[in-house]
């Protein structure tokens, strides 16, 4: 279709004014992929569609939400009233808000799978390790997106997040009361925060969106990794994205779509772990909630924070948490990529996985000492994994690699 | 006028115009961050009025000041007596560790008491850990509150959010998460029983 397409006259017409076809075939036709991805190369495409979902549902939902803290008559806030509205009174307002709502935590799971097969897979090796840090910063703007957004319903759990959160950046030496006073706008959260939140919140993704590009520029450079982790050279090894990865990548979709239509439709609150109860309650200054939790895609890094007594220690740790990710292609000297043929990095990267979840798990259960424990030692761990990794290969036998894949 | 290129000047040229460029795209940014600190009238809702004789004996009120939540306890005489004697559970006791709003009313005598009048309690009823607000939990021991506060528990609060623990003058107590003693702000009573705070 695309071939034929391409042969229109009007497709030449403004072929000869942009060097379209050059492009489509350089980006698509013509474009090398190794044939032997598995399913695990689904998910960047899944990640780009609920960006888009995200967008798109984004920017309906703005044309009802009111972000303002002032009393309503009826004694609660405009913004949660607005949000209320959206739900009960806007025509499909329910559908958006709830595909927006669950668009954030299925972006997270496609994001978080995204990069455990990078990991697996050894993709953050070079020559891609430039691609591996786009990603990461791709990562924290979408923590950023996803922690402002969360504030703008204005429940308890927005306006009790959002504090703690705020207050993170106030234990930072020196620049942190600054910091707080520009992140909230006052003495403390309140009616400006809300508005600045709204703002960046639709600031963040156009972020995300030029960001995304320079991601999938980076990856047309240097072209994907694959299961085998071996450098692949075009002819026999590889074929091109379009039709058969744009295939590939639409059989996802479908898969997709169906889980993610599952949740909107029959359990978008995911018992409170997509939405939590207690931001159905309006947001009271006056009254912090008895236990207060992340939303389940920042709970592993929540626990990282609660695990150090000291408030710095924990700010730093968290912090420290998702900046050494940027360093990971630099800490792994091991000339062999894919996990396949690294019996002691896959044993490490399996545990890696594990302690993920389980410091997850920590961070959304309310902190009881044996659970702190817990996550100390999940702590231990996610920073060993790195620290470890420029000594595995000095006592590392791999396997021996395949000639071809 | 030579034909030749004098590239020291040029280079010299190059640094001076792109360091100017630098300096004004830095300044420019003044501005937009300023924007982003509180507004006029944001600092101008600074104060608040409250006559602490509301206050039962032994009660805990919640006011704001600023958008923070302030506790005023009315301590009565037991509750005055928890003051004493643990001093060494505290990581701070004399408060010597935060910015001290209370140098113009504070006596060595009332340095553990925290207060103007011993009998109301004052203060910024943020945790200084990540700002929750901590449970009133005034009476000694276990009897009433389980195992949400240590045993030698000295009676005051208790932070539900990260289990930070302060003493009935809100001076935090060693273990905990919190850095800090809950924070004092300026206030001064205009009468026997009105305060303005800020």
């Amino acid at each position: 279709m695309l071939e034929k397409m391409m042969k229109t006259k009007l497709f030449g017409w403004i072929d000869e004014r942009t060097g379209a076809e050059a492009i489509l075939k350089s980006q698509l036709t013509e474009y090398q992929v190794p044939k032997n991805l598995n399913y695990m190369w689904n998910f960047g495409s899944l990640a780009l569609l609920v960006l888009v979902l995200q967008i798109l549902t984004g920017i309906f939902l703005a044309m009802y939400y009111k972000p303002s803290a002032a009393l309503t008559m009826g004694g609660y806030t405009v913004a949660f009233d607005s949000v209320e509205r959206i739900m009960r009174d806007v025509n499909f307002g329910w559908l958006i808000r709830y595909m927006h709502a669950v668009g954030a935590s299925a972006f997270f799971v496609v994001v978080y799978m995204h990069i455990g097969r990078g990991l697996y897979y050894g993709s953050y090796k070079g020559p891609r390790e430039l691609l591996w840090i786009i990603g990461v910063v791709i990562l924290l703007i979408m923590q950023g997106a996803a922690f402002f957004g969360y504030l703008l319903p204005w429940g308890q759990m927005s306006f009790w997040g959002a504090t703690v959160i705020t207050n993170l950046f106030g234990a930072l030496p020196v620049i942190g009361g600054f910091l707080q006073e520009v992140l909230r706008g006052g003495f403390a959260v309140g009616d400006p925060t809300l508005n600045r939140f709204f703002s960046l919140h639709y600031l963040f993704p156009l972020l995300l969106a030029a960001i995304v590009g320079g991601h999938v520029h980076a990856l047309h450079v240097v072209h994907s990794n694959n299961p085998t982790g071996l450098d692949v050279h075009e002819g026999k090894s590889t074929i091109p994205f379009h039709p058969y990865y744009t295939i590939k990548d639409a059989f996802g979709v479908g898969v997709f779509l169906l889980f993610y239509c599952y949740v909107v439709f029959f359990n978008p609150q995911m018992g409170g772990y997509f939405i939590e109860v207690d931001n159905y309650v309006p947001a009271d200054n006056l009254q912090t909630p008895p236990h207060i939790a992340p939303v389940w895609y920042l709970t592993p890094w929540y626990t990282i924070l609660r695990s150090f007594e000291s408030k710095l220690l924990g700010v730093v740790a968290m912090g420290a948490s998702l900046a050494i990710l940027f360093l990971l292609p630099f800490l792994d000297r091991s000339k062999v990529r894919s996990a396949r043929y690294r019996p002691v990095y896959k044993q490490m990267v399996y545990l890696f996985f594990i302690t993920v979840i389980v410091l997850g798990y920590c961070g959304h259960s309310a902190p009881t000492p044996t659970l702190k424990l817990i996550g100390q030692i999940a702590t231990t761990y996610y920073f060993a994994f790195f620290l470890l990794l420029p000594f595995v290969h000095k006592f590392e036998k791999t396997k021996p690699l395949p000639e071809e894949i | 006028m030579s034909d030749t290129l004098d590239h020291t000047r040029r280079n010299f040229l190059y640094v001076a115009a792109g360091g100017m460029g630098a300096v004004a795209a830095g300044a420019a940014v003044v501005p937009f961050i300023g924007s982003m600190l509180p507004a006029a009238d944001t600092l101008a809702a600074s104060k608040t009025e409250y006559d602490v004789s509301t206050v039962e004996a032994g009660q805990l009120v919640v006011i704001q000041w600023q958008g923070k939540p302030v506790f005023v306890v009315n301590r009565t005489p037991e509750l005055l007596k928890e003051v004493d004697g643990h001093d060494e559970m505290l990581k701070d006791p004399n408060s010597e560790e935060i910015e001290d709003v209370s140098a113009e009313w504070m006596t060595p005598e009332n340095r553990k008491y925290r207060a103007i009048k011993p009998e109301y309690l004052i203060v910024v009823a943020s945790c200084t850990h990540l700002g929750c607000i901590p449970l009133y939990k005034p009476s000694v021991g276990r009897k009433e509150w389980g195992d949400s506060v240590p045993e030698n528990w000295p009676g005051g609060w208790h932070c539900p959010c990260h289990g930070s623990l302060y003493d009935i003058s809100a001076r935090v107590i060693n273990g905990s998460p919190a850095p800090h003693n809950l924070h004092l702000m300026p206030y001064k009573y205009l009468s026997d029983t009105k305060v303005v705070i800020g």
